[in-house]
C-alpha cells in the first residue's frame, strides 16, 4: 500500500504538470489561429481569390464588312479552342489525357494566351467539343473556350481590298499600346482591315468567374460582354467583283471598275491569296512560301505594281497637245510606219503606216508617229505637267494602305537619278507610254476617271457608309472633289470623240456593238519581262459617264486582244445584271 | 455538474459539430441521409459508436484492464493481418482490412493504453526502474513497428507518445527520459532510412511549403489559406471558397479544422479549440479522481492521446506541424476513429463513475484493511 500511495502522490503531481502543458498547447494553438485568421486575414484572402477568382478577357468583336448590297465580306464567327489553366496540370500530361479522350492523333498548337492560360488546340470541331465536355471530370483545368474568328466568305476574290487580321506584333503593340491594345489582340494587317482598324475594332469585355479546383466555372460574378462598335459598308459590288476576278483566272493582272465620282465597284488582282488561312495563323513555312512565291500573290497589282502604261498614256499627250494648241482638230500628220528623227527611225506599231492621221484617228488607231510629233513639239516637261494636273505621281488617298505612285520621268529626274542627259528618244518613248514611264493601273484608272468627268478629279474610296452596333447609319461617304483640271471644252470633245472612235473604228473593236456608247483606249506595253502587257480602259456612256473600267493583263500581248475581250465581257455582264438606270437599287 | 456528465455532454457536442462540419463539405451532400454521403455514414458510425459507449460505460473498466494481454495479442494479430491481407488506400499505404471499412491501427489507440495501464499496475513495485522502462518499451515497439511498416507514421507517433506519456505520468525521472531520448534518437536515425519518399517530403514541406506550392506543399498552403480567408467571423456555413470549390484537399478528414475555420472564422475555430481543451481538462480531472492506479493511468493516457492528436491535427491545419494524417478526434470523418473515440469516452465515463461512487467505499475498505 505504501507503493500505491507514493505513486498516487507522484501521479497527482505529474497530472498537474500535464494540465499546464495542455494549457500551454491550447494557448499556442489559439494564438496561431488568431495570427492566421485575424492578423493575416487580408493576405490569405487575396491568396484564396487567386485560387478561385478568374478574370477571363473576352476578345473584342470586330465589326463586319459588307458590300454595297449588304453581302458579307468579313465577319467574326465563333470558334472553340481547348485551353489549359496554368498550374492545374503539366502540359505533357494534359496532352496525353486529351489524346486519350479524342482517341486520335491531334495536332497540338501549344501557345500562350492571356496570362495563366495556354492554348492546346485551336479551332476545335464541335463534335470534339462535345467529347471533351462529356468527360469533363477527367480533365481538371482544361476548358473549352469560345473565341471569335475572322471569316472572309469571298476568300481570295477580294483579298487585296479587305486585307486580313492577325495577332498583333511587338512593333505594332508598341505603337498602339496607348489605345488599349494587348499582346493577345488581333489587328488588321492590310487593306480595309488595316486602314479602318480604329473603326472596326470592337470593345473588349471580360468575365469574372469563380472556378473550382478542377478549373470548372461554378459561378459568373460579373459579365461585361465584348461588343462591336461599327460595321462598314463598302462601295464594292461583290457579285461583279467575283465575275471580274474570274475573268482574270489563270492570268496575272488587275481589273478596276468604278464610278467617276470615286466609288470603286471592283478591284480585282490576280494571283491572290486566301485571307482565311492568314487569319487562322500560318506556319512559318507556309508564310515564307507565300511571300517568296514568284507569283507575288500579296502584291495588289492595281495599286502596288508599276507598269509601263503603253498607248493609254497617249491620252495625256493628246490633251496636252490640244490644250497647248500644238495641234488642233485639223492638224494631221502623215504616218509612213516610222518617224525619222536625227538619222534614226522610230517605228509605229503598224509598220505599214497609217497614212494621214488627225488626232481622232490617231487615238482610234493608236498611231505612234502622230504622238511622236506632238510630243516633240510639246517637250517632256509639258507632258509630265499635264499628267500631274490629273494627280498622277502622287498617291490618290485611296482608303487601302500601301498605294504606290507613278514615276513620271523628266530631264531633271533623269539627270538626278540616272546621271544621264535626256535624249529626244526619251521624249518619243514618253509619247507612247514607254521608256522610263511607270504607272500603277490604279493611276491609269484615275486618269480615265478624270477624262470621264471632263477634269473633275474625285477622291477614290471603298468606304460607303459606317453603321453603328445597332446597324444604323452613322456616316455616309459623299464624293469629295479633290482637284479640277480646267481645259477648254473643245479639247475634251476631241479627246472623247477619239476615244469613242477607238471602239467603233479602231483598236477597241472587241467592244463594238455594245448597246451603249463607250469611250476607251487600248495599250500595248513592251516590257523587259516577256510578252507585252495588255491594257484596255475606258468609260460609258460617253455623254454622261457612269462607269469607268480598266483591264490590265501582264504579258498577254496586244491591248486590243485579251484585255479588250475581258473588258467586253465585263461590260456585257454589267449591262445585263446591273444596267445603267436601275443599278442604284 | 459532475465530471461524467460534463464529459458526456462535451463528447456529444463534439460529435454533433463533426457531423455539421462534414455535412458542410460533403462532396456527396445531395445523397442525403444515406450511406452514399459522408455525413450519412458518419451518422451511422455515431449511432454504432454510442451503442458501444453503453457497453464500455457499464462494464467495469478493471475487468477490461485485467484482460490486457488478450487485447494486446488481438491487436498484434489484427496489425499482422493488415500487413498480410491489408488493402491499400489512395496513398498506397496498407491500412485497411474488411474492404476498407476497418483501420486496425485506430484500435491501437484504445488497446495500448489499456495494456500499458494493466502492465504498469501489475509491475507497480518496479516504478520507476530501467528494467520496467525497457520491458514496457519492448511491448510498445512491437505494435508501433507494425503500424510504422503499413506505413502509418501518424498513428505510430501517437502510440509512441502514449508510451512517453505513460513514463511521464507514472513518475519516471530525468535519467530515464535521457535514456529514452538517446534510444529514440538512434532509432530515428535508422528509421529515417526506412521512411517512404512521400513521408520525408511531407516533413521537408512542413519547413517550407512555398518550395512546391502545387506539389507537396499544396495541402499545407491551401489549409492555411482557408483558415486565413475565414477571417474573424468566417464566410458562413456552406460557403467557404476554399472548401466549397475544392481547393482544400481532405477537407472532410485531415483538414476539417481548416474548412470549419473558413466557414466559422476565428470565433468558430476558437470555440472548437476551447471545447477540445475543456474536454481534455475534464479527462485530467477524471484521472485525478480515479480510485486506483489502473484508472488513473488509463484516463491520463487517453488524455495524452487526445492532446497529441489535437495538437498535431490542428497544428498541421495551421501549418505549424507536419502533415501526418492524424484526424481531429470526433470531428474528422472516419468510422474507426470515431468508434474508438466514443469507446474511450465510455471508459472514461466508467472511471469517473466508479471514482465518484467508490470513494466512500474505498475509504471504508482501506480503513477496514488497515
Amino acid at each position: 500500500m505504501i507503493w500505491d500511495e507514493k505513486i498516487s502522490e507522484e501521479i497527482q503531481h505529474r497530472l498537474t504538470v500535464f494540465g499546464w502543458i495542455c494549457f500551454l498547447i491550447f494557448t499556442l494553438l489559439v494564438v496561431r489561429l488568431w495570427y492566421l485568421s485575424v492578423f493575416q486575414e487580408e493576405w490569405y484572402k487575396e491568396k484564396s481569390e487567386r485560387n478561385w477568382l478568374r478574370i477571363i478577357p473576352l476578345q473584342a468583336l470586330r465589326g463586319s464588312i459588307y458590300d454595297r448590297y449588304g453581302k458579307v465580306l468579313a465577319e467574326d464567327l465563333p470558334r472553340f479552342r481547348l485551353v489549359l489553366l496554368e498550374g492545374s496540370m503539366d502540359v505533357k500530361e494534359a496532352q496525353r489525357k486529351v489524346k486519350e479522350i479524342l482517341g486520335e492523333e491531334i495536332g497540338f498548337q501549344v501557345k500562350d494566351m492571356s496570362p495563366g492560360e495556354k492554348v492546346l488546340i485551336e479551332d476545335l470541331p464541335l463534335e470534339k467539343v462535345i467529347k471533351i465536355e462529356e468527360r469533363r471530370e477527367e480533365l481538371p483545368g482544361i476548358l473549352v473556350e469560345s473565341y471569335s474568328h475572322r471569316f472572309y466568305p469571298a476568300e481570295e476574290v477580294l483579298a487585296h481590298v479587305i486585307g486580313y487580321v492577325g495577332r498583333i506584333t511587338a512593333e505594332e503593340l508598341k505603337n498602339l499600346s496607348s489605345s488599349g491594345y494587348e499582346v493577345w489582340d488581333t489587328v488588321g494587317k492590310g487593306g480595309i482591315e488595316l486602314f479602318y482598324e480604329s473603326l472596326l475594332r470592337g470593345e473588349k469585355g471580360y468575365r469574372k468567374v469563380g472556378v473550382d479546383a478542377l478549373g470548372r466555372v461554378r459561378s459568373v460574378l460579373e459579365h461585361s460582354p465584348a461588343r462591336l462598335r461599327n460595321s462598314l459598308v463598302l462601295t464594292v459590288d461583290l457579285e461583279f467583283q467575283e465575275y471580274c476576278y474570274h475573268l482574270l483566272q489563270g492570268k496575272r493582272g488587275t481589273i478596276i471598275v468604278g464610278r467617276p465620282t470615286g466609288e470603286i465597284l471592283v478591284l480585282a488582282s490576280q494571283p491572290s491569296f486566301d485571307p482565311n488561312t492568314l487569319s487562322g495563323g500560318l506556319t512559318t513555312q507556309e508564310w515564307s512560301r507565300l511571300v517568296q512565291s514568284e507569283k507575288r500573290p500579296f502584291t495588289n497589282r492595281a495599286t502596288q505594281a508599276l507598269y509601263p502604261p503603253g498607248s493609254i498614256f497617249k491620252l495625256v499627250v493628246a490633251l496636252a497637245g490640244l490644250e497647248e494648241k500644238v495641234i488642233s482638230a485639223r492638224t494631221s500628220f502623215s504616218c509612213p510606219g516610222f518617224l525619222e528623227y536625227s538619222g534614226k527611225r522610230y517605228y509605229c506599231w503598224n509598220r505599214a503606216g497609217h497614212g494621214s492621221v488627225n488626232v481622232e484617228r490617231a487615238l482610234a488607231h493608236s498611231c505612234n508617229v502622230f504622238f511622236y510629233n506632238v510630243a516633240l513639239a510639246l517637250g517632256p516637261e509639258k507632258i509630265v505637267q499635264y499628267a500631274q494636273k490629273f494627280g498622277l505621281g502622287t498617291p490618290s488617298g485611296l482608303d487601302i494602305p500601301g498605294e504606290k505612285a507613278s514615276l513620271l520621268p523628266t530631264p531633271l529626274w533623269k539627270r538626278q537619278n540616272q546621271r544621264e542627259m535626256w535624249y529626244p528618244g526619251d521624249t518619243l518613248n514618253l509619247a507612247i507610254g514607254q521608256g522610263y514611264l511607270l504607272m500603277t493601273p490604279f493611276e491609269v484608272y484615275r486618269l480615265l476617271c478624270g477624262v470621264a468627268t471632263r477634269g473633275k478629279i474625285y477622291r477614290p474610296h471603298f468606304l460607303q457608309a459606317v453603321l453603328n452596333r445597332e446597324g444604323k447609319l452613322i456616316r455616309e461617304v459623299t464624293p469629295v472633289l479633290e482637284r479640277e483640271v480646267n481645259l477648254r471644252g473643245e479639247t475634251w470633245d476631241l479627246l472623247l470623240k477619239g476615244m469613242e472612235l477607238v471602239v467603233t473604228q479602231g483598236t477597241g473593236y472587241a467592244c463594238r456593238d455594245v448597246p451603249v456608247n463607250i469611250a476607251a483606249k487600248t495599250g500595248t506595253a513592251q516590257n523587259p519581262h516577256g510578252k507585252d502587257h495588255s491594257w484596255f480602259g475606258g468609260f460609258f456612256p460617253v455623254d454622261q459617264p457612269r462607269v469607268v473600267f480598266l483591264v490590265m493583263l501582264e504579258n498577254s500581248g496586244d491591248g486590243s486582244g485579251e484585255a479588250a475581250h475581258a473588258a467586253r465581257r465585263l461590260i456585257d455582264w454589267f449591262l445585263k445584271y446591273r444596267g445603267l438606270t436601275d443599278e442604284e437599287r | 455538474m459532475r465530471n461524467d456528465k460534463i464529459l458526456l455532454c462535451l463528447a456529444c457536442v463534439l460529435c454533433f459539430l463533426g457531423l455539421v462540419a462534414i455535412y458542410s463539405v460533403d462532396p456527396a451532400r445531395e445523397a442525403g441521409w444515406s450511406m452514399q454521403s459522408f455525413f450519412g455514414r458518419q451518422f451511422f458510425w455515431n449511432v454504432f459508436g454510442w451503442s458501444l459507449f453503453i457497453f464500455f460505460a457499464l462494464i467495469d473498466y478493471r475487468v477490461l484492464v485485467k484482460l490486457g494481454w488478450l487485447w494486446y495479442f488481438l491487436l498484434l494479430l489484427a496489425l499482422g493481418a493488415v500487413l498480410v491481407f491489408g488493402e491499400s488506400d489512395e496513398t498506397g499505404a496498407r491500412r485497411w482490412i474488411f474492404s476498407q471499412s476497418v483501420q486496425p491501427s485506430e484500435f491501437a489507440k484504445i488497446i495500448l493504453p489499456l495494456f500499458l495501464s494493466f502492465y504498469l499496475s501489475k509491475n507497480r513495485e518496479n516504478i520507476p526502474s530501467y528494467a520496467l522502462l525497457l520491458k514496457s518499451g519492448f511491448w510498445v515497439f512491437l505494435p508501433v513497428g507494425l503500424i510504422f511498416l503499413e506505413p502509418d507514421l501518424g498513428t505510430s507517433l501517437v502510440l509512441l507518445v502514449v508510451w512517453l506519456g505513460m513514463l511521464f505520468i507514472s513518475g519516471f525521472g530525468r535519467n530515464h527520459f535521457a535514456l529514452v531520448g538517446l534510444g529514440l534518437g538512434g532509432i530515428g536515425a535508422v528509421g529515417w532510412s526506412f521512411l517512404k519518399d512521400y513521408q520525408k517530403e511531407r516533413l521537408f514541406t512542413f519547413l517550407d511549403p512555398w518550395k512546391d506550392p502545387l506539389g507537396s506543399g499544396y495541402n499545407v498552403l491551401q489549409s492555411q489559406i482557408a483558415i486565413g480567408a475565414g477571417g474573424l467571423g468566417g464566410q458562413g456555413w456552406l460557403s467557404g471558397k476554399q472548401s466549397q470549390l475544392r481547393f482544400l484537399p481532405a477537407r472532410h478528414t485531415d483538414f476539417i479544422f481548416a474548412s470549419w475555420c473558413e466557414q466559422m472564422g476565428f470565433l468558430g475555430g476558437v470555440a472548437l479549440i476551447l471545447l477540445l481543451g475543456f474536454f481534455i481538462w475534464i479527462m485530467i480531472r477524471i484521472a485525478r479522481h480515479a480510485p486506483d492506479l489502473e484508472g488513473k493511468l488509463l484516463a491520463s493516457l487517453f488524455g495524452v492521446i487526445f492532446v497529441f492528436q489535437v495538437l498535431v491535427n490542428v497544428g498541421m491545419n495551421m501549418g505549424v506541424m507536419p502533415v501526418t494524417g492524424i484526424p481531429l478526434p470526433f470531428v474528422s470523418y472516419g468510422g474507426s476513429a470515431l468508434v474508438v473515440n466514443v469507446a474511450i469516452v465510455g471508459l472514461l465515463y466508467n472511471i469517473a463513475n466508479s471514482g465518484r461512487k467508490k470513494v466512500a467505499k474505498c475509504r471504508f475498505r482501506w480503513d477496514y484493511q488497515q
